[in-house]
Order: structure tokens, then C-alpha cells, then sequence
């Protein structure tokens, strides 16, 4: 921070305005005692509040982190049914493949196939340089998230802009995660499909969609989980898509921070993804609480 | 041979005088080696309107795929390769699957056994019984619902408004029992098959829901196959009984004969078995039986185990033949009448 020819006494002065004069513990307690006053401390390279800095970067993780798990969602649950149904249909095997290849698929490397196809050679997605074109000028932030702020402020153009540059990280996102969640629905569904209840309802003469429509209730459970650990894993685990697309979120952010010793940004991001998980697994109990009667009891 | 148990058959019962007539039907269980084994082999079976027919046999007898081939669900990977079940008219195993599953739990219901594990855990028992009328007859939903409730009155369930809105989980064994038996009667099918319907429960509750049981059925007319490896339960509640073996009918007579008269050994052997009467169990029990050395094929498939078994039982199957009025059994050497 102060350049190789720093003079001894800059050092010295330095150390103790920064606190690391005190012993490991006392710096603990002071971190703690001043994230009691919400204060995060402070990033020595953005040299702004890691608090501020987070509150800006957040919300662009999570729109993007939200709608990749959207397209994944759409594109595993039917997929997975659909394989569950017919175990050696065409579907099935399409979804075998797929699953297979999703989870072998590291999603940065999609990412710059993407980028390279519909970027470079079709020219259909703008670059792959932050949320919104330069030439663009981004409306006040409201919450942060730029879809919603853009329809905000009512300006189209803006809107246009930041769902195009949406496109091609979230489908990395949703493409590359989808896997999992096919799985979980297929393998569900088969036991479930397989079971005594749905057995007996077919003996009792009901029909198909019936008998599928009360498997998927009791198949619902594990696909939901499946997809909240993605959520909480997400916040982090999209960092490399972030970087490929010059995304500037909140992983981004933190990665940043690890590689220069930064560590107030490093620790401030791990507790914005502890809450945030934390949210995502109530909003879980509370789903299963709604979809299972013997939860309630 | 088995043209000849038909052709009796089919003289004694004509189609007017049979609710359910099973004939030559074979299911078959894939194997790894290739030769597929033989479940139920060229089965006969017919049951009388409003008759409850018993049919006893050891576990793997082959009676829980005799019950559900007969709605054409063989247990999987289970497939019926030959043989027809006449039930009104048609054909059930000719006819399509939609047209089964008009019929499935409307016209022929099951009452299955660990119903616990059977019903839906997410749906209130009310709503389980009330999808039932709904889809067979075409209820709306409140009348389903009515009906419902007036099951659960029927099979006497206690405080049946409240258990309306209870799952599964909720219910006592006994109580699940009741909700699949009001499940199987809510469309008051003309054939009722429970398939071990009582074999989880105290033998208190054991008779309290065969008596529901045979009451409802008999209340709707409906006839019942009901299969038990409870030679005593057989004793009390049916009308006629068969025993089941490798999968073919070894006896099968009206209920004062079969408990009184047997001719068959292994029947002798089961009541034996059921019997406190240790000199009868050993007279009638092969210590050192070998399984498998005869050919079910060609041969008597109780041979192996038979203390009567002569050099003819293993080389020819030995027909089910009409001993005494009504009294079938599958013997070269049936046992003397008392």
C-alpha cells in the first residue's frame, strides 16, 4: 500500500491505523465489535466501505445467480419427468446424455464457447464486458438489480441492454446446472413412480396423469432441496462465470479481495452468502412444510 | 389333462353362474440363466357370484401374482404369457389399458395388505377415498366427499368427520386397514380380491375386519377371492377354499369338506402344520425334502416334499380331479376320506 520505498516510520504508522499492532484475538473482537454497528470495514483497494461496495455488487450476483437457476429449473425438472416416464424413450436417453455431459461441463469453459459462438462468430450477444453497454447510461439504482431498475426508470433501451447481456451468462448457468437437478427429478420420480402408493393407485384404476401428478407431490421434497443448495452454492460458485463475463459482482468482488490480501471484502462476502443461505433454507422449511402434513405434526 | 379339469369346469360352471372365471393362465418371471420360472402355471379358477373363495398357500406360492394378474398388473418384471380372465363378458387380459382401468377399483377392487405403505402420504384419507368416486363415478366434489364420509361410517371408523381430514401417518394399523377396505367398496364392485388383507394386525382387530369385511361384501353382493396364508382365517370366512402350490391349484373344495375331508397331501400337511398336534405335523412333514428335483413340467410339483409320492408323481402330472361332489384335488394317491 505504500510502495517499496516506504520509510519505516510511514510502516509503523500505517500498522497501527490499521490495527495490526493488536494480537490475533483483540483484532477478532474488534472486527466483531464493529460489525455489531454494521460496519464491515473497509476495502483497502476500492478504499470505500466493503459494506457499500457489497450492497452495489450483491445484487447483481443475484440476479444473475437467480435467473441461471430459473433456465436450470425449466430445463431439469421437465427434462428429468420426461425421462422418468418413458425409462428408455428418446427423451430419456437425450436426458442421460445430457445429465452426464452437464456434470462434466466446466461452466467457464461454456461460457467462452458461448461467447465464441453467439459473440464473435453470429454476433448475436453483445460483448461480454459487465451488465449493461458502456454506451448505455445505467438508471439510478433502486435495488440494485438492473432489469428491474431499468423498468423502473422506464427506459427501454437501457432494459434491452442489460437482458442482452443477461442471455449468455445465465444460460451458462442454467445449462451446466440443469444436471443436477434432472437427475435428482428422474431418480425421484422413477422411486416414487415405483412405489406402493402409486402402485396401489393403479390398481385402484387411477388414471395416468393422476397417478403422476401425486408421484411428482411426493418427489417434490428432494428437487427442491437440490435446487436451494445450488442457490446458496451459487452466490460463490458462479465467480468464474462473473470473471468471463466481467460481470462485477459480489464473487468477483471477493475473489479479488482473496488474491491481494484484501481481507475485510473476503470476510464480509462470506457473511452476505451465510444470510442469504440461511434465507434460501427457510424459505426451504417452509416449503416442505406446505407440500408434507407429516412435517407439521 | 388340464383340458379335462376344464372341460368340468365349464360343464358345472356356465358363464351365468360365474362372477370371475380364470382359465390357463400362466405368468412367467424372466431369469438370468434364460428359461423363464414359472409363477402360476395354466391356472383354473372360477369364483360364483357373491361366493367367497379362500385361497391359502406358503409364501411364494405364487398368490400375490395370481391377484394381480388378474387385474393385469403382474408384479414386475412378471408377464402373463398365456391364459384368459373372464370377468362380464370380456376378456381381461384382451382388454386395452384404459379400458382396465375403467374397471380397476370400480368392478374389481384390491384390498391390500401393510396399507400404510399403500395410501398416498400427502392426502387426507377422506380425499383419498373421495378421488375414487370422482374418477369411477364421475362425482363432483362434494358428492365425493359425501360418499367418503359415508364409507368411513361403514367400515366404523370412530369420529369418521375428523378422520376425514387425517393422513396416513395419523392412522392406526387397523384404521388404514379400514380406509383401504372403504376405498375398495366405495364403488361396490362386483369382485373384491384382499390379498392378505389382515396379516399386520392383532388377531382382535384381525377378526373385527373380517367381519366388516365379509358384511360389506355380502351387503353389495360382491364376490371375494381372498387370499391368506392363515389356514385358521380360511376356517371361519369363506364359502369354498383352494390351496395354491408352485403355482397351481393342488385342492379346492367347499369349506366343510376341505377342513373335514382333504385329500390332498400337502393340504393335510398345512392343516397339520396349523394344528397343535405334533404326531400329525411329523407324519405329514418331509424332514429332508429336496426342492427342484422334479420338473413342475411334467411331474406333480409337490413331489419332492410328498410323503405319499410314488415313482409316478415325478414322471406325470397328476390332473385336478372331482373326488366328491364340488371336491377337487391334484393327486395321483389323494388321502382316504375319514
Amino acid at each position: 500500500m505504500l510502495g517499496p520505498t516506504a520509510t519505516p516510520e510511514a510502516i509503523a504508522s500505517l500498522r497501527t491505523n490499521l490495527g495490526l499492532d493488536h494480537s490475533l484475538p483483540v483484532q477478532f473482537w474488534i472486527y466483531l465489535r464493529n460489525l455489531a454497528h454494521g460496519d464491515l470495514g473497509t476495502s483497502w483497494q476500492t478504499t470505500r466501505p466493503v459494506l457499500e461496495d457489497l450492497i452495489q455488487r450483491f445484487p447483481a450476483t443475484l440476479e444473475l445467480v437467480t435467473l441461471g437457476l430459473l433456465v436450470a429449473v425449466l430445463i431439469g425438472v421437465p427434462l428429468g419427468l420426461a425421462s422418468a416416464f418413458k425409462e428408455k424413450g428418446i427423451v430419456a436417453r437425450i436426458a442421460n446424455f445430457y445429465g452426464l455431459g452437464a456434470g462434466a461441463l466446466p461452466d467457464f469453459w461454456l461460457a467462452l464457447v458461448l461467447i465464441f459462438v453467439f459473440y464473435t462468430l453470429l454476433q448475436w450477444a453483445p460483448a461480454p464486458l459487465g451488465r449493461i453497454d458502456l454506451a448505455v447510461i445505467p438508471p439510478p439504482p433502486v435495488t440494485g438489480v438492473l432489469t428491474i431498475d431499468t423498468l423502473l426508470a422506464g427506459d427501454w433501451n437501457a432494459f434491452r441492454s442489460a437482458v442482452a447481456h443477461l442471455v449468455l451468462p445465465v444460460f451458462t448457468l442454467g445449462l451446466v446446472n440443469a444436471g443436477a437437478i434432472l437427475k435428482m427429478t428422474q431418480s425421484t420420480m422413477e422411486k416414487m413412480l415405483q412405489s406402493e402408493f402409486s402402485r396401489y393407485e393403479v390398481l385402484c384404476g387411477m388414471p395416468h396423469n393422476l397417478v403422476v401428478r401425486h408421484a411428482l407431490r411426493n418427489a417434490l421434497p428432494p428437487i427442491v432441496t437440490i435446487i436451494s443448495v445450488l442457490y446458496g452454492f451459487l452466490i460463490g460458485g458462479a465467480v468464474l462465470v462473473e470473471m468471463v463475463f466481467s460481470w462485477g459482482g459480489a464473487g468477483q468482488y471477493a475473489v479479488q479481495g482473496v488474491l491481494n490480501s484484501d481481507f475485510y471484502p473476503v470476510l464480509g462476502f462470506v457473511l452476505f452468502s451465510a444470510i442469504f443461505s440461511l434465507f434460501v433454507y427457510l424459505a426451504v422449511d417452509l416449503i416442505y412444510f406446505a407440500i408434507d402434513p407429516r412435517i407439521s405434526h | 389333462m388340464l383340458a379335462f379339469t376344464r372341460t368340468i369346469e365349464a360343464e358345472r360352471q356356465s358363464p351365468a353362474t360365474t362372477a370371475l372365471a380364470i382359465e390357463g393362465l400362466r405368468v412367467e418371471f424372466p431369469t438370468v440363466a434364460g428359461e423363464p420360472k414359472v409363477a402360476i402355471r395354466d391356472l383354473d379358477l372360477a369364483i360364483r357370484p357373491g361366493e367367497i373363495l379362500g385361497l391359502v398357500g406358503e409364501s411364494g406360492a405364487g398368490k400375490t401374482t395370481l391377484a394381480r394378474s388378474i387385474l393385469n398388473l403382474p408384479p414386475s418384471p412378471g408377464r402373463i404369457s398365456a391364459g384368459t380372465v373372464r370377468f362380464g363378458g370380456v376378456d381381461l387380459l384382451r382388454l386395452s389399458e384404459r379400458e382396465l382401468q375403467r374397471r380397476r377399483g370400480r368392478d374389481i377392487s384390491m384390498v391390500v395388505p401393510n396399507p400404510r405403505g399403500e395410501l398416498n402420504p400427502l392426502l387426507t384419507v377422506g380425499e383419498q377415498i373421495a378421488n375414487i368416486a370422482r374418477v369411477h363415478l364421475g362425482k363432483d366434489r362434494k358428492a365425493a366427499r359425501a360418499m367418503a364420509l359415508d364409507m368411513l361410517r361403514a367400515v366404523q371408523i370412530s369420529d369418521p368427520e375428523r378422520r376425514m381430514n387425517a393422513y396416513p401417518h395419523e392412522l392406526s394399523g387397523g384404521m388404514a386397514q379400514r380406509v383401504v377396505i372403504a376405498i375398495a367398496l366405495v364403488c361396490s364392485p362386483r369382485f373384491i380380491i384382499s390379498d392378505d388383507a389382515t396379516s399386520g394386525l392383532d388377531v382382535t382387530v384381525q377378526a373385527q375386519i373380517l367381519d366388516l369385511l365379509r358384511h360389506l361384501a355380502q351387503e353389495r353382493d360382491s364376490a371375494m377371492l381372498f387370499i391368506t396364508r392363515d389356514v385358521g382365517i380360511a376356517a371361519h370366512f369363506c364359502d369354498r377354499v383352494a390351496v395354491i402350490y408352485g403355482g397351481e391349484i393342488m385342492e379346492i373344495a367347499p369349506r366343510e369338506g376341505f377342513f373335514l375331508a382333504p385329500r390332498h397331501p400337502y393340504t393335510v400337511m398345512l392343516l397339520a402344520a396349523f394344528s397343535h398336534n405334533p404326531r400329525l405335523r411329523r407324519a405329514w412333514t418331509l424332514p429332508d425334502a429336496r426342492a427342484g428335483a422334479v420338473d413342475p413340467a411334467v411331474g406333480c410339483a409337490y413331489a419332492d416334499r410328498c410323503p405319499r409320492a410314488e415313482a409316478i408323481c415325478r414322471r406325470v402330472k397328476p390332473p385336478l380331479g372331482e373326488l366328491a361332489a364340488g371336491h377337487f384335488a391334484r393327486c395321483h394317491f389323494p388321502v382316504e376320506r375319514p
